[in-house]
């Protein structure tokens, strides 16, 4: 059975397969058909693995996807999950599933391995164990992660862009100066589709026993809320204890995460450069913020009312005196992307802003996006409680409370290493808000119950007095 | 207001063996010799025994008052050791109950060869050795080698007769300004680590209270006569000493005087002397220092350690209160995760309480810098590491948190250290001052003097404690002896359990991650040689939820795959390991002990 033949042959069970899956991106539209882009053959006769490319017909979309299937005459009931479809006797499967093929992928990153086109690689003086076994973890959106033992993780990216990945690309460049907060990277898949560069793949160690920023910041906020009211012994009336004076308190943990954030910028600057934006940056900055608040004023019409002062705080920006220096930066940091370690925090995930086309996630931007992107999450751990409270206004203080309490230490531990963001106010204050209004559009259509949350920041945001 | 425990002179010793009875022809004192005494019988050898064993620190002072004169003594302590060895106490530790005149709480020794009179003689030290030691239940005590009392007769010779054999004994200068890079350790009573001497007319050193003028170790003399005091006890029967303020032996000239290598060849002395002439009795140091710094005080590695067999190890305490309180493991694994291995033969010492409670200041800076950065804004919990509190108030008298606590403690890498009373939830007496406050008498009945003595109340040296929640009437052992679901119980429930798993003290530690931060799961894992009668394998996974909420934890524990998980208080079975991560749910402060059976050996059950 020739490789293009068995695409061929699966095409029609992958269109019901493919939208099932959690990395698949054009979900809600209707697939009107597969297209076998091409097959390579990694290894092995029974079972064999093959990478696969298929175009995914939509419509409006159309987007290519990577998938790693196996091929065996009889298989197992352990991964009878993973079927895909029968074709000439034989059992097709998702293969990252079968810890016996996804072991060749080590072993062909450790040879070097050039076949038909794809070039496995590791990374400058590493040679990795093959007897890992793998499991697939499946949380993300857009790949499908493997861990290999508890020593390595392999990334596989699902929609294929043509590019080098801004991933692989910025852990190397951080690597190569010893950054301490990202996971080292190992290993890599890459080749070309129709002359153009792609990754397909990137291993990286694995750092055992993290929990991520999201999971340790709303621990901490559960705490708070759960933690005896006081009463005030002259009014009898109640509040919430100061996020400060429990036991639950985040803020030694936001500073660090501060400094750990400020500490990658400045290695992203030391490996790739920052230098003062060009002239019309500003004006580019504005305009790319108006746009967005167009399309989601379009869309909702809550957002109506803080129109008027989210432009002006925009239009701010196109004053800014002095040169803003720009570089590399992470693109989508948030507390989710940040996990803790025994030795401090580390930084996941440089995929840069999702949804947004490559050219955009490699440009060089102010840092300040990234700090925007943190102090919106610390907004949503205050808020996400899904927890009743006697008192919603109480409830709505001590949120804010603890907000500002970390977002302050946060800003404070960045300030240890680079200048302090709370300094250049305008343009941090315009990047929250464009994160706030990217998240209105989000929460109107995917979470409508949530879409409190970014309206009550904008008018806490735009109710402050002009930096 | 504190209890002023001191006697206007020191100890009489009238009528017992001491030291400076009579003097030899070229100066010497007498000393008394442990031929002098009959010698206890030995616990059974076993030379790993401090690995295994669960230690009890009791004050000789607060356990049981014998002879009804109002203190606790030795006798008092002989006649409660059926209730230690019925709660599966290994090892009791012991502060010094040397001959003292108690500005230091003992700790200023004035005879290295006698007994505090009112805790009894060395001959009743001698039987509570013959009395433990019969219920397998071994004996260890403070020592320190540092300095004496200013009491001391050493002392009172060396500043009499400058020229004579005790001369040298201390260290004397014309100058107070000799090593200026040392540290003052007690800040706040002491301007300097010297002292002027109007007798001999000379400045003489102290690293701690100016009553404490410290040994010379340059003087071998000093050092052969500290080795003597040890034979002394080890000869009498002891099982090992608790080495006080060991980092500061030697002093030298441009260092902080601490931990020089000096230092470390006299400890390598003391334990040669231990291993060649006594196996199986242990030196534990107590080296108040960050666990890399401790770590020397094992020696070295390739010999399985070749100075103290245990070491406390400080800064885990009060990290174990701190990850509670933040329900965030990583104050725990980030300590563990920096404390380096330790020698074959070594094992550490952890606690959650004890006599005389570490203060912030006491650790190194680098620890209290992030232990202030973590407290600055929460007072309750710096004052709770601060002041000296026992378990059950420091938790609220929460019976989860303690039984938390006692689970963390019991399962660690280390042996543990429990506090006389802890077991029953004493409480403590706030208004008598920080240091008296957690030394008040053990509760034993809800009789007068809570059991712990016949005298008149009024002539009892701490009163007990009577508040409605900790006091005798409704915490003592009598009572908690009588319910099954007490305290006590479940505290001895544990301890058995942990004496039936080698992988507790002397398996390794492996933590094990999940991706929730309240949850600290690890991995405890003993492999013997196996001769074919004891198992060959002994695989424990303990999992606490450091959370007043319930949690969820998803563990990997792929390479136990089709193991079963047995929890080891009930036995009950729980499902077997796949390939996925294992999922477990927790109550708010629940923890769970399992053993790991192979699919085989369930097949036997």
């Amino acid at each position: 059975m020739g490789e293009a033949d068995l695409l061929a042959g699966i095409a029609d069970a992958l269109r019901t397969i493919l939208p099932e899956q959690r990395w698949f991106a054009g979900k809600g539209l209707p697939v009107l058909g597969v297209t076998p882009v091409r097959a390579i053959v990694l290894g092995g006769t029974d079972p064999q693995l093959v990478d696969a490319i298929v175009q995914v017909d939509q419509g409006e979309r159309h987007d290519r996807y990577q998938l790693m299937l196996g091929v065996r005459s009889e298989l197992p009931e352990a991964l009878g999950h993973a079927w895909v479809a029968g074709i000439a006797d034989r059992a097709v499967y998702q293969a990252e599933h079968d810890p016996e093929l996804t072991a060749q992928l080590l072993a062909l990153m450790n040879q070097n391995a050039q076949i038909d086109g794809l070039r496995f690689a590791t990374e400058p003086g590493v040679t990795l164990d093959t007897e890992q076994r793998s499991r697939p973890i499946g949380v993300e959106q857009s790949n499908t992660s493997l861990v290999y033992g508890q020593t390595y993780i392999l990334k596989l990216y699902r929609k294929l862009e043509a590019g080098l990945s801004p991933d692989l690309e910025l852990h190397r460049a951080l690597a190569a100066v010893g950054c301490k907060h990202i996971a080292a990277p190992l290993g890599n898949i890459e080749g070309e589709l129709d002359g153009e560069p792609i990754t397909y793949g990137m291993l990286t160690e694995f750092l055992r026993g993290t929990a991520d920023g999201w999971a340790m910041a709303t621990a901490s906020v559960r705490d708070l809320l759960a933690d005896d009211l006081l009463v005030d012994g002259a009014t009898g009336s109640t509040r919430h204890p100061h996020p400060g004076d429990v036991g639950g308190d985040f803020a030694s943990e936001a500073h660090r995460l501060g400094h750990a954030v400020a500490t990658v910028h400045a290695d992203l600057a030391t490996a790739l450069g920052s230098s003062p934006a060009p002239e019309g940056y500003p004006d580019e900055v504005a305009g790319r913020m108006h746009r967005k608040l167009d399309t989601v004023l379009a869309e909702v019409p809550e957002l109506a009312a803080h129109e008027s002062t989210l432009r002006a705080s925009y239009d701010a920006v196109r004053g800014l005196a002095g040169p803003v220096p720009v570089q590399r930066v992470h693109g989508d940091l948030h507390l989710g992307q940040a996990l803790r370690s025994v030795t401090g925090w580390i930084l996941i995930d440089f995929e840069g802003e999702p949804m947004a086309p490559l050219a955009e996630r490699v440009a060089p931007s102010s840092p300040l996006r990234d700090v925007a992107g943190m102090l919106r999450s610390f907004d949503y751990a205050a808020n996400h409680m899904p927890l009743g409270d006697a008192d919603p206004q109480q409830r709505a203080t001590a949120a804010v409370e603890w907000a500002t309490r970390n977002q302050e230490a946060f800003c404070d531990g960045y300030a240890q290493v680079a200048p302090d963001p709370r300094e250049q106010a305008v343009l941090l204050r315009a990047f929250e808000l464009e994160k706030a209004v990217y998240e209105v559009g989000y929460e109107h259509n995917n979470r409508p119950l949530w879409i409190q949350i970014p309206l009550a920041a904008i008018a806490r945001l735009t109710d402050r007095p002009a930096p | 207001m504190s209890v002023d425990l001191r006697p206007e002179h020191p100890a009489d010793l009238d009528g017992v063996p001491h030291t400076g009875e009579a003097v030899l022809p070229d100066g010497h004192l007498v000393e008394p010799q442990a031929e002098d005494f009959r010698h206890a019988k030995a616990a059974p050898q076993d030379l790993h025994w401090y690995k295994r064993a669960v230690f009890y620190e009791v004050l000789v002072r607060a356990f049981r008052d014998h002879d009804g004169n109002g203190t606790g003594d030795l006798r008092g302590l002989t006649s409660k050791l059926d209730y230690l060895e019925w709660l599966g106490v290994d090892c009791l530790w012991l502060p010094p109950f040397y001959a003292s005149p108690l500005r230091d709480g003992g700790y200023d020794i004035s005879d290295f060869r006698a007994v505090l009179p009112e805790f009894g003689t060395v001959e009743d030290f001698v039987a509570l050795l013959d009395e433990a030691h019969r219920r397998g239940i071994r004996v260890i005590t403070d020592l320190v080698m540092n300095h004496t009392s200013d009491q001391h007769p050493w002392f009172l010779e060396s500043r009499r007769d400058p020229d004579g054999p005790y001369g040298d004994f201390y260290v004397w200068s014309e100058k107070d300004t000799g090593y200026a890079d040392a540290r003052i350790i007690f800040v706040d009573t002491e301007a300097s680590n010297w002292t002027y001497d109007p007798v001999r007319g000379q400045f003489y050193w102290h690293r701690f209270f100016s009553h404490q003028p410290d040994l010379n170790f340059e003087n071998s003399e000093v050092g052969e006569a500290m080795i003597d005091v040890l034979r002394f006890w080890l000869d009498l029967g002891i099982d090992g000493f608790r080495l006080d303020a060991v980092p500061y032996l030697f002093e030298e000239e441009g260092t902080n005087c601490e931990n020089l290598p000096r230092t470390h060849e006299f400890l390598k002395r003391c334990r040669k002397v231990v291993d060649d002439e006594y196996p199986d009795r242990v030196l534990l140091a107590e080296a108040n220092q960050w666990p890399a710094d401790v770590v020397e005080y094992f020696g070295d590695p390739a010999t399985g350690g070749d100075e103290a067999h245990m070491a406390f190890h400080f800064p885990l305490m009060p990290r174990i209160f701190m990850a509670v309180r933040r329900e965030s493991r990583f104050p725990i694994s980030e300590i563990l995760a920096q404390t380096p291995p330790i020698p074959s033969g070594a094992q550490w010492g952890i606690f959650l309480r004890n006599h005389d409670e570490l203060t912030l200041e006491m650790v190194t800076d680098e620890e209290r810098d992030y232990m202030y950065a973590e407290y600055a804004s929460d007072p309750r919990m710096k004052a709770n590491i601060g002041i000296r509190r026992r378990l059950a108030p420091l938790l609220d008298n929460d019976r989860n948190q303690q039984e938390l606590f006692t689970a963390l403690l019991l399962s660690l890498p280390g042996s543990p250290v429990l506090y006389y009373g802890d077991e029953i939830g004493m409480g403590d007496n706030i208004w008598l001052g920080d240091r008296d406050s957690v030394r008040t008498p053990m509760q034993w009945t809800p009789d007068r003097n809570a059991g712990f003595s016949s005298c008149d109340p009024g002539r009892i040296y701490l009163p007990v404690i009577m508040d409605p929640v900790y006091g005798y009437q409704a915490i003592n052992v009598e009572a908690q002896s009588n319910s099954s679901q007490s305290l006590l119980n479940w505290t001895r429930r544990m301890i058995h359990v942990r004496h039936e798993h080698p992988a507790f003290g002397l398996g390794d530690f492996t933590e094990l991650g999940s991706s929730n931060p309240s949850v600290l799961a690890y991995r405890r894992h003993h492999a013997s040689a196996g001769d074919g009668t004891s198992p060959v394998e002994d695989l424990v996974i303990c999992v606490n939820n450091l959370s007043r909420f319930p949690q969820p934890v998803e563990l990997d524990l792929s390479e136990h795959e089709g193991g079963v998980p047995v929890e080891l208080t009930g036995g009950v079975h729980f499902p077997p390991i796949g390939e996925l991560p294992y999922l477990l749910t927790l109550p708010g402060h629940g923890f769970y002990w399992f053993q790991i059976t192979r699919p085989d050996s369930e097949r036997e059950v």
